[in-house]
């Protein structure tokens, strides 16, 4: 069992301080050909690591890292109707009757009349945080806004109000680290607001950043 | 005898419904649909079926009762393994693409979906897609899927419970895919789409590439194939066989 132990602390979603961890690492290194082994095999695993004081991590890129961007937790939740906005990151589409919605990754949902599919029409956008997906039954749209499941009734599309949210129903998509792997990333500041997405910077070789993946 | 004759009617009346409710069900091209739902593209992490909506996110399937649609309750949920991506509804069975495979279950009673079986491959991203008795996943190489193959592969699943493939495609780089009647779609992200002839589904033969378009995933429905990709959103009309007719396209800024 306990190999499985070391793996999934290395898969789970906390970035991992090494100085709490220093009592691991040497079971660690006995364990790496193993690890190594379900990592070739697991493909999808991840280790993230806080550098403290330890000796260099073995990350190699250290051009380019990562770092959070930050709403406000207050206006993470709050889901509004706007007039209609251009696509700029199409995501995925969903249609129902006369119905096109687009989603903008991350952002929200352009909602178009499509009944003249030479012609459809911007109805409105509705802008919700961390959307992704979206499914509709009547008149009611289900969509996710970051970790939450929100039901919005869209029977007057201009006029979408969030008639019910669920919240929580998605928390590991809030993560401490970005989904790039032999990378320096800024460490989360929880001060700051929530992480809704990551953003690409140059790194200056003399001050990496406190924390990586690799 | 007029008594006879009028439950004589009735009865032509209800097996020509019964008939073509079958045919109905049988020939929903898209994911959903059913029960005033919408339809959604192969990349799709929502489902509803009848009453019932499906969430998947990395490890866990959600069932949540949406009898009371704007009051969406959560129902439970089940562990399903690392890295599930998509999900599919069609009939009484859910189609679940992962990393690492495809997995079926039998959701004839919607709000206890059990696990039938799964199919396995290589590592690689990939959407699933059903009609009749064949599953259509592609498999793509991408850094998030660390490895893997370009291919499309098409699935026997009539037994259910021991799903089997068939035939191998390769592919360039293929994303969502969409099945309706003879025809498969499959976005092959910059190096556009495809379009297969699947008059014999175990064997699609290539009929059309459009290359102009960066493509990720697809809705077909009545004859109108909604396009999604980096550039924007195209429509097109496939009625004709071997041609695509642009209908509209909503650009990105």
């Amino acid at each position: 069992m306990q190999p499985f132990g070391i793996f999934f602390r290395l898969c789970g979603n906390e970035v991992l301080n090494r100085t709490d961890h220093l009592n691991n690492i040497n079971y660690m290194k006995k364990q790496l050909n193993l690890f190594l082994l379900l990592l070739l095999s697991g493909g999808f695993c991840m280790a993230c690591w806080k550098s403290d004081n330890l000796e260099s991590p073995r990350v190699s890129n250290t051009k380019t890292g990562y770092k959070p961007i930050y709403i406000a937790t207050e206006l993470v939740y709050k889901v509004t109707v706007q007039s209609p906005q251009k696509l700029k990151n199409p995501g995925k589409i969903y249609i129902k009757d006369n119905y096109l919605f687009v989603n903008e990754v991350g952002k929200g949902i352009h909602v178009f009349d499509n009944t003249d599919k030479t012609k459809p029409v911007a109805l409105s956008f509705i802008a919700i945080q961390g959307n992704i997906d979206i499914a509709v039954k009547g008149t009611t749209l289900y969509a996710d806004n970051l970790t939450d499941m929100v039901a919005i009734d869209i029977s007057n599309p201009a006029n979408a109000r969030v008639v019910k949210r669920l919240p929580s129903t998605f928390p590991n998509v809030v993560k401490a680290y970005p989904d790039v792997m032999d990378t320096y990333f800024e460490c989360v500041d929880p001060s700051k607001g929530t992480v809704v997405g990551w953003e690409k910077i140059t790194l200056d070789p003399n001050h990496l950043p406190d924390c990586f993946r690799y | 005898m007029k008594k006879l004759q009028h439950i004589f009617l009735v009865l032509i009346a209800s097996v020509l419904g019964m008939l073509y409710a079958c045919k109905g069900v049988s020939e929903s091209p898209s994911n959903g649909g059913g029960g005033n739902a919408g339809i959604a593209g192969s990349m799709a992490r929502f489902a509803i079926v009848e009453n019932v909506l499906y969430t998947v996110t990395t490890q866990k399937l959600m069932i949540f009762d949406i009898s009371n649609e704007q009051s969406p309750v959560a129902r439970g949920e089940k562990a399903i393994g690392f890295n599930i991506e998509t999900i599919f509804p069609y009939k009484n069975y859910l189609f679940l693409g992962s990393q690492s495979g495809m997995q079926i279950f039998d959701n004839s009673n919607p709000l206890v979906p059990t696990w039938i079986s799964t199919y396995s491959h290589i590592m690689s991203c990939d959407p699933v897609v059903v009609q009749g008795q064949y599953a259509y996943l592609t498999l793509r190489t991408a850094s998030a899927c660390m490895r893997g193959a370009n291919q499309l592969e098409i699935i026997d699943i009539s037994n259910p419970k021991a799903p089997k493939l068939i035939n191998v495609i390769s592919m360039i780089n293929p994303h969502g895919l969409g099945v309706d009647g003879d025809k498969l779609f499959v976005c092959e992200g910059n190096n556009g789409l495809k379009v297969f002839d699947i008059s014999n589904p175990v064997s699609p033969l290539l009929q059309l590439t459009l290359s102009n378009i960066e493509t990720y995933d697809v809705i077909p429905n009545n004859n109108v194939l909604i396009v999604t990709g980096k550039g924007g959103i195209s429509q097109y009309d496939y009625s004709k066989k071997g041609e695509l007719t642009l209908l509209s396209q909503i650009a990105v800024e």
